[in-house]
């Protein structure tokens, strides 16, 4: 496709909702790391976070050219190079916080179980978009299961819970769109009651004490109830209009913890208060809508199925984020999309905002020209 | 098509995402307006404020147990911020008892305008002070006291770039990850032992929570969890040898400046190793510093002095600084001809003063006339290496560099260690582009041209020629142990390699090598000492300025136990510069037996 033909095409309310939480997200992030004070390094992390969104943003702009649906080809072979990839972690990572999730190259540490967020997407969309016909069963619907309880145990292992449930909440969406029964989910959700203690079992310490907390903040006030209580500390005294950039005492005086990648959205309640966080909150359910219309109007059910499962992701990671942050959820250590400082995340992100656009693109408008 | 199909399970998805919008909402609404003011309040006035105890570093002893670094308690006073102007009143009351013209604590509140974190207005408090604060403190709102653990090197300089020195971690050395589990503020090594040991000396911070008030005063301490000390060190060196060490090379570069004879002797490299095992016994470095001034924070001044030294008094140039060997090179050069059988020690070489292929000579042009290796080698002869080295060849000699532990690092254990380099074609080619001539071999088989070491290699590979032939890795650390005493580790004598040479060239070099300090040698003046020394000089050409001066030496030189090299950076001939520096060293660790009449009865 030409140029001007990508330009006619483009979704400029998603593209715009998604500019919006990106650059209240740097901005958000040069306060969080203190850039209106003089250190060594007070840029390093705005200007690593801007020029990922830019380069991003320069690759999403050439990869319109091509067409989605020629990822259904390679969807085997990239899922297969996923599990190679999460494999390598396990290998070669290094280890952050107590979890092995990083992979250097070169100057940058990536976090695979990011990218292969993406990859889950159109892997498992294509892998359902073939058996489409043929699911009508619960029966049926076991191999799909099985398509993702192999990554989703590699990242389990890493220990990576986050992006584990984000795999289990794309497959809903998956699920929801493809007419999986109702008498399905409460069978699902029988199987899920008599397996929970199985689940306990294979957690890991830190991840029953962050669920413990969650249920009673007040258990462990030095540790992880800490950080919870600090972002809720920060996110209320935000009141209606906030303290103002660069004056949330919470987040300036290190009280909140990760503040520029995992609490970002406690630096923004505290500093632009309810008015900020609203808007904020409605920019998210632009991309949404934007993101389910695409869905709605695309022209084949492998850009249906993409689409809805990258919505669902969005709504996860915005739900577990926003409400760990609010202490409705508990902490899971998943970033929020576009905000948060990490440039793995942001990439991951920005790319799925660009198979949005590519699926937008290419629908068949009945327009004569 | 599904989405036409289940375009309702769509619109489902959709009203999904507005309700859990719409409780995210909900929930801001909550905490921001319903209990906005309660939260608002919380983050102004009541917080809770975790502190960290820092854990004491281990104390680090040298080999007979004397402290070389411990800590001592130290009190800090601190300003806490508040969104109020500095009140003048407290300012001038806190001014008075500490001491400090009220100025000088104005500027300091206004240098850190933009921090948010307690200013320190003065560290190392007296005792009186910390009272008079403590009894007052219902006056001086805002004003903090806080316990700290104060690195103390206990003789200041003495021995500094081994020790090295600590400071707080920098923000960029946390996130470039090398120190996982350390926070601002931490006090990490920086240089010397304190960085290579640092995960030992450093122990593990404890921390305690406190409620504190609008004001900063503490309403009550919630809980505490105690650090854990880090662990001490033992190290093989032997102090009192480093002071005398210190001692001799300090009164030598100030008389070699003061005589005229080398004026620019500023910088200088001084070791001592036991042959045996590789265990460092003193090691001096010059010019050095005082590592107490970077404990609290190095002022501006100091800094600046320190910087602005064109020796560099920070680098060790004991392991970092890249010398020419010069003639102490001739003993690799040696090795490789008896050991290829390109000379026998029986064959006489004449030298005319100058090589009879191209015409380089000895340094003063002097002409020594028909030799065999042990008279040259005694001599320093460089007509007869020239023709040895030549006949041996570039590319063997390069071998037995190698072989002799030039070109890499020893492993001692400190940072910053360089490797320097052995002159080959290839090397030449890479950097200057530029073909090899016979002239190169020449230079390089009496240290000079493009051959490079730095004064540990020296040590390492003398050690090797007096221990029979074995090399043992450097090392500066004996034991690690905690605070109670008791052992963690044993860091025991490595043994990394063997000389590529024979039992008797080793005889012949240790023979040739004794008589470079008995009558006719170039060292000749260290004949008298209570014990036979064997060494070798070395004169090493410096393009910059005056030449550099070395001498390597060990002693006993029948049973070593002793390997000293000196390198006196810009000190001129190694016989005047290196060569009385290794003699005292060796007069105070083996002392005339009765002084005076043995002497002059063996002079008869």
């Amino acid at each position: 496709m030409e140029i001007g033909r990508i330009l006619k095409r483009l979704d400029y309310v998603l593209l715009f909702a998604v500019l919006a939480l990106t650059a209240i997200g740097i901005t958000l992030i040069g306060s969080a790391t203190h850039i209106n004070l003089v250190s060594e390094d007070r840029y390093w992390y705005v200007q690593r976070q801007s020029m990922f969104a830019v380069l991003n943003l320069i690759f999403i702009f050439f990869s319109l050219r091509f067409d989605y649906r020629l990822l259904e080809d390679v969807s085997k072979r990239l899922y297969i190079f996923n599990l190679v990839m999460l494999l390598a972690v396990m290998f070669l990572g290094h280890s952050a916080l107590g979890a092995q999730r990083w992979i250097q190259i070169g100057p940058v540490s990536i976090q695979p179980s990011e990218f292969s967020k993406i990859i889950m997407i159109v892997a498992l969309s294509a892998f359902i978009n073939a058996r489409l016909d043929d699911l009508d069963s619960f029966w049926s619907w076991l191999p799909v299961f099985g398509y993702v309880l192999v990554p989703f145990l590699l990242v389990m292992k890493q220990p990576d819970l986050g992006t584990a449930l984000v795999f289990a909440a794309i497959l809903l969406g998956l699920m929801i769109i493809c007419g999986f029964k109702k008498k399905f989910f409460a069978r699902l959700f029988g199987i899920g009651v008599v397996s929970a203690p199985l689940l306990w079992m294979v957690l890991h310490d830190y991840q029953k004490m962050r669920l413990k907390v969650f249920l009673d903040p007040g258990l462990e006030p030095q540790g992880a109830g800490y950080h919870v209580i600090q972002s809720m500390i920060a996110i209320g005294s935000g009141m209606l209009s906030g303290k103002g950039l660069f004056l949330g005492t919470q987040s300036q005086l290190n009280f909140l913890p990760e503040n520029h990648t995992d609490f970002i959205f406690a630096v923004a309640g505290e500093e632009f208060g309810f008015i900020g966080t609203t808007i904020i909150l409605l920019l998210y359910l632009v991309v949404i809508y934007r993101g389910l219309n695409i869905a709605m109007n695309a022209t084949d059910d492998f850009g249906t199925l993409l689409a809805t499962g990258i919505v669902s992701m969005f709504v996860f990671h915005v739900l577990v984020n926003v409400g760990m942050t609010a202490g409705i959820m508990p902490v899971t250590g998943v970033p929020l999309p576009f905000m948060s400082y990490g440039v793995s995340s942001l990439t991951t992100n920005l790319v799925l905002i660009g198979l949005l656009l590519n699926i937008n693109m290419r629908q068949q408008k009945l327009t004569f020209k | 098509m599904l989405n036409k199909k289940y375009a309702y399970r769509l619109e489902l998805l959709m009203i999904a995402s507005m309700v859990i919008f719409a409780v995210l909402i909900g929930r801001m609404a909550y905490l921001q307006l319903y209990k906005g003011d309660y939260y608002y309040r919380l983050s102004e006035g009541n917080r809770i404020r975790a502190v960290k105890i820092l854990a004491p570093r281990g104390i680090i002893y040298d080999c007979n147990g004397e402290e070389l670094v411990k800590n001592e308690p130290g009190f800090v006073v601190s300003l806490l911020r508040t969104n109020e102007k500095p009140d003048m009143a407290v300012i001038n009351k806190l001014a008075t008892i500490i001491e400090v013209p009220p100025e000088q604590i104005l500027e300091k509140i206004k240098q850190n305008e933009d921090s948010y974190e307690p200013i320190r207005i003065k560290s190392n408090l007296s005792a009186a002070m910390v009272t008079k604060i403590e009894e007052r403190s219902e006056d001086l709102p805002g004003i903090l006291l806080e316990m700290q653990s104060i690195r103390k090197y206990v003789n200041n300089e003495l021995a500094v770039h081994v020790l090295g020195y600590v400071g707080e971690v920098s923000e960029y050395e946390i996130s470039k990850g090398q120190n996982t589990d350390l926070k601002a503020g931490s006090i990490v090594g920086k240089s010397g032992l304190e960085r290579y040991y640092d995960n030992y000396l450093r122990g593990t911070d404890g921390s305690y929570r406190e409620e504190v008030d609008v004001a900063g005063r503490v309403v009550q301490t919630l809980d505490e969890l105690p650090p854990k000390p880090g662990q001490g060190l033992v190290l093989t060196v032997d102090a009192k040898l480093q002071r005398e060490a210190e001692k001799i090379v300090d009164e030598h570069l100030k008389y070699l400046r003061s005589s005229g004879f080398a004026p620019k002797a500023n910088a200088a490299a001084i070791v001592a190793i036991d042959p045996r095992n590789g265990a460092i016994k003193a090691l001096v470095s010059r010019p050095g510093f005082n590592p107490n001034l970077f404990v609290n924070g190095i002022s501006s001044k100091d800094w600046q002095t320190i910087n602005d030294n064109p020796f560099d008094p920070m680098s060790n140039k004991v392991i970092s600084g890249e010398y020419p060997p010069g003639s102490t090179f001739k003993i690799v050069t040696g090795s490789a001809a008896l050991e290829t059988g390109k000379v026998t020690p029986q064959e006489m070489i004449f030298d005319s003063g100058k090589h009879w292929l191209i015409p380089m000579g000895n340094a003063e042009g002097e002409a020594l006339g028909w030799l065999n290796f042990h008279k040259a080698l005694a001599a320093s002869d460089n007509v007869y290496f020239y023709e040895i080295g030549n006949r041996v060849g570039i590319d063997v000699l390069k071998k037995y560099a190698a072989m002799f532990g030039f070109g890499k690092t020893t492993g001692i254990d400190l940072f910053g260690e360089n490797e320097g380099i052995i002159a080959s074609p290839e090397y030449k080619m890479k950097v200057f582009d530029e073909d090899w001539y016979l002239g190169d071999t020449f230079n390089a088989a009496i240290g000079q041209g493009f051959n490079l070491a730095t004064p540990i290699q020296l040590a390492v590979m003398l050690s090797a020629v007096a221990n029979n032939g074995d090399i043992y890795k450097p090392h500066l650390v004996d034991k690690i142990v905690n605070d109670d005493g008791s052992v963690v580790k044993e860091i025991k004598p490595e043994k990394v390699g063997r000389l590529p040479v024979s039992a008797e060239t080793l005889e012949l070099l240790q023979s040739a090598l004794k008589a470079v300090a008995q009558e006719g040698g170039t060292a000749a003046q260290m004949a008298n000492l209570s014990v036979p020394v064997a060494g070798k000089t070395g004169t090493a050409e410096n393009p910059h300025g005056k030449d550099h001066g070395l001498f390597v030496g060990y002693a006993p030189a029948d049973n070593p136990n002793l390997v000293v090299v000196a390198v006196i950076d810009q000190g001129g001939f190694g016989s005047v510069s290196a060569a009385p520096i290794v003699q005292r060293i060796f007069e105070y660790v083996f002392p005339p037996k009765q002084p005076a009449i043995v002497n002059t009865q063996k002079k008869q």
